[in-house]
């Protein structure tokens, strides 16, 4: 058998993954990787763990600078790929080398997203936090800064304006939405930990957005939409990310908000895969394809998408929306979809509330038609495990409106499935993972 | 490669708990449910005059695909060789909950220092040539440990002598 070569466009979890899924499955031939980032791997997701001091540098590349080598992947670094031609086969790099592959995967990630705000975007007091670099400078802006302004109340925020914090510089958090963590968390539970932000002495301003900025040097003066007018020391923009696809043509290969998979990750385009957060597959819980970007879910789709493209045959039983993470004393996660939305899903939400802030535990569950679909947990990270699992499953709880029901019963029904609590299908969905 | 792994048998549990004061004492653990390593479960099914209580004692399962170890941002939590048994390197953890978000079993544990804690399965205890505190312990012999294969086989010898026996009952019966 002819063992082709094999291309993976990127350099995070998700390629990684697949070129030791790929070799794992016993693939004999050429790797090849190509990306703009010269190896080891960063893991965006500590990028916040170093800053708050909690990770060391050289422990942010969980897969080690000996990874490539150890492999036998001809790395091509330091070029982006420029061109992709699905037809031929061929991508094109920046610095003009151009890779033919049998199969290729396009794992290239996301970038941050800067908002069209005047002034904003080239500052040198503003800063993003994803790759190695921009961990980097936010990390040498610090010590400078006296105040601060965080754009956007995301998981990412929450979690920048919290170490600002701890690193004693004044935070303003600022969120065009009427609450923060807009994104996954019911209305109630955002409010809970605006609170704690707001005790720990972060101003929070939602339902706001920035306008313009001037100045630079040490400081900038940022106009908000709301008239006034605040100076602050550095701007740390955490208004989302955009997966980095400009070089695909959405003629050969079929795009959304990124590259749609299957559950193989292979894309519309013959021999081209695609995993990580650059690939848009099917949310479990909707059943259509969203865009789900996780580290987990990178690592997990890599793996899959390795695994074919060495020839071997495996699945990928789609995403689910979930966060999980501390911010100061609290631990907070949010797992599928809480919010209902009615006017897409058909069905009307019920949530049900255990605990409440005060106690110093918090969950609420959102139920479609008896079936859990959603939850949110303050301080009761020990269910989220066991929640995940549950809505995964679509586990039906058979009068999820009654009276009676407590958090304790919730963890006892999550630890061994009561009659009340199962399985809607009858059929496991956790296939990606098979215990021995 | 050897999986070691934990057997458990529910119809010889009697939900003492002795399994989990003797991991709490084993792991140096505050006795208080939250950091607990093993939790053991009552699950009431049925009604009279068929009602059922069981007992369940679980811990971390170490997954032959444990879906906690590639959601690990930082690698630490890995397999062992000599074993494949699922450990976390406390020093690479960062405390963000990840693996809490992974497990259905809720395995993992953070102790007051926000790092990750969990049952090892006792490795330095079988260095030497000793069973785990919770095997050990269990005063009706539900808990056990071995090799994968070697526990299936077990499992599959009482189960073929079960059937034989109530085979044997059946006909000895009819007679």
């Amino acid at each position: 058998m002819r063992h082709g070569r094999l291309l993976i466009l990127g350099n995070g979890g998700a390629a990684l993954s697949a070129a030791r899924a790929a070799r794992a499955s016993g693939y004999p031939g050429e790797i090849h990787l190509a990306s703009d980032v010269q190896g080891p791997a960063f893991n965006p997701m500590l990028a916040p763990y170093f800053l708050k001091g909690a990770l060391p540098w050289e422990r942010c590349f969980p897969f080690g600078p000996g990874f490539y080598d150890a492999l036998g992947i001809t790395c091509h670094f330091g070029a982006a790929a420029e061109r992709l031609d699905a037809r031929s086969r061929e991508v094109t790099l920046a610095s003009g080398e151009r890779l033919s592959y049998d199969r290729c995967l396009v794992a290239t990630g996301a970038g941050p997203i800067v908002p069209p705000v005047p002034g904003l975007k080239g500052s040198n007091r503003a800063f993003v936090l994803r790759t190695a670099a921009s961990a980097r400078q936010l990390e040498e802006a610090i010590p400078q800064a006296r105040s601060a302004l965080v754009l956007g109340a995301s998981f990412v925020g929450l979690k920048v304006a919290e170490i600002l914090t701890r690193r004693q510089i004044r935070v303003t958090l600022l969120d065009c939405a009427d609450q923060v963590l807009p994104g996954g968390a019911h209305g109630l539970l955002a409010a809970a930990i605006q609170a704690l932000f707001e005790r720990h002495g972060v101003e929070v301003r939602l339902g706001c957005a920035m306008e313009g900025m001037e100045g630079a040097g040490k400081g900038v003066a940022c106009h908000f939409t709301d008239g006034k007018v605040e100076a602050a020391d550095l701007v740390v923009v955490c208004t989302g990310v955009k997966p980095n696809i400009d070089f695909l043509d959405p003629l050969q290969v079929r795009t959304d908000q990124a590259v749609l998979v299957d559950e193989r990750l292979e894309t519309s385009a013959q021999g081209l895969y695609a995993a990580g957060d650059a690939s848009q597959g099917i949310n479990i819980i909707s059943g259509k394809y969203e865009w789900l970007a996780t580290w987990e879910n990178a690592c997990l789709q890599g793996r899959v998408a390795g695994r074919n493209m060495a020839g071997k045959g495996a699945c990928y039983p789609g995403s689910l929306p979930q966060n999980i993470g501390p911010f100061f004393e609290w631990t907070y996660a949010q797992i599928g979809d809480v919010k209902g939305d009615v006017r897409v899903h058909g069905h009307s939400v019920l949530h049900r509330f255990f605990g409440s802030p005060s106690e110093g535990r918090f969950l609420v569950l959102a139920f479609r038609e008896d079936v859990l679909v959603g939850a949110n947990l303050i301080n009761c990270a020990r269910l989220a495990g066991g929640l995940r699992r549950a809505i995964r499953e679509r586990w039906r709880w058979e009068g999820s409106a009654q009276d009676g029901l407590t958090m304790e019963g919730v963890e006892k029904a999550l630890r061994r499935g009561t009659d009340d609590f199962r399985s809607r299908s009858g059929r496991k969905r956790f296939g990606c993972f098979s215990r021995s | 490669m050897t999986q070691y792994a934990f057997a458990f048998d529910v119809t010889r549990c009697s939900g003492c708990m002795a399994c989990v004061v003797a991991c709490q004492d084993q792991n140096d653990l505050d006795a208080i449910e939250a950091v607990a390593f093993r939790h053991v479960t009552t699950s009431e099914t049925g009604a009279y005059p068929s009602a059922r209580i069981d007992h369940f004692s679980l811990a971390c399962q170490h997954c032959g695909d444990a879906p906690c170890v590639p959601a690990c941002p930082t690698a630490a939590i890995h397999r062992r060789g000599q074993d494949n048994v699922v450990v976390v390197d406390r020093d690479l953890c960062v405390g963000c909950h990840t693996c809490q978000l992974t497990c259905p079993f809720g395995a993992p544990t953070f102790p007051e220092d926000g790092r990750m804690a969990k049952c090892d399965l006792c490795h330095t205890r079988r260095e030497h040539g000793m069973k785990p505190a919770c095997v050990l312990v269990c005063p009706s012999g539900a808990l056990d440990v071995g090799p994968i294969e070697e526990l299936s086989a077990r499992k599959a010898k009482e189960a073929s002598l079960k059937i034989l026996k109530s085979i044997v009952a059946t006909s000895a019966g009819d007679v």
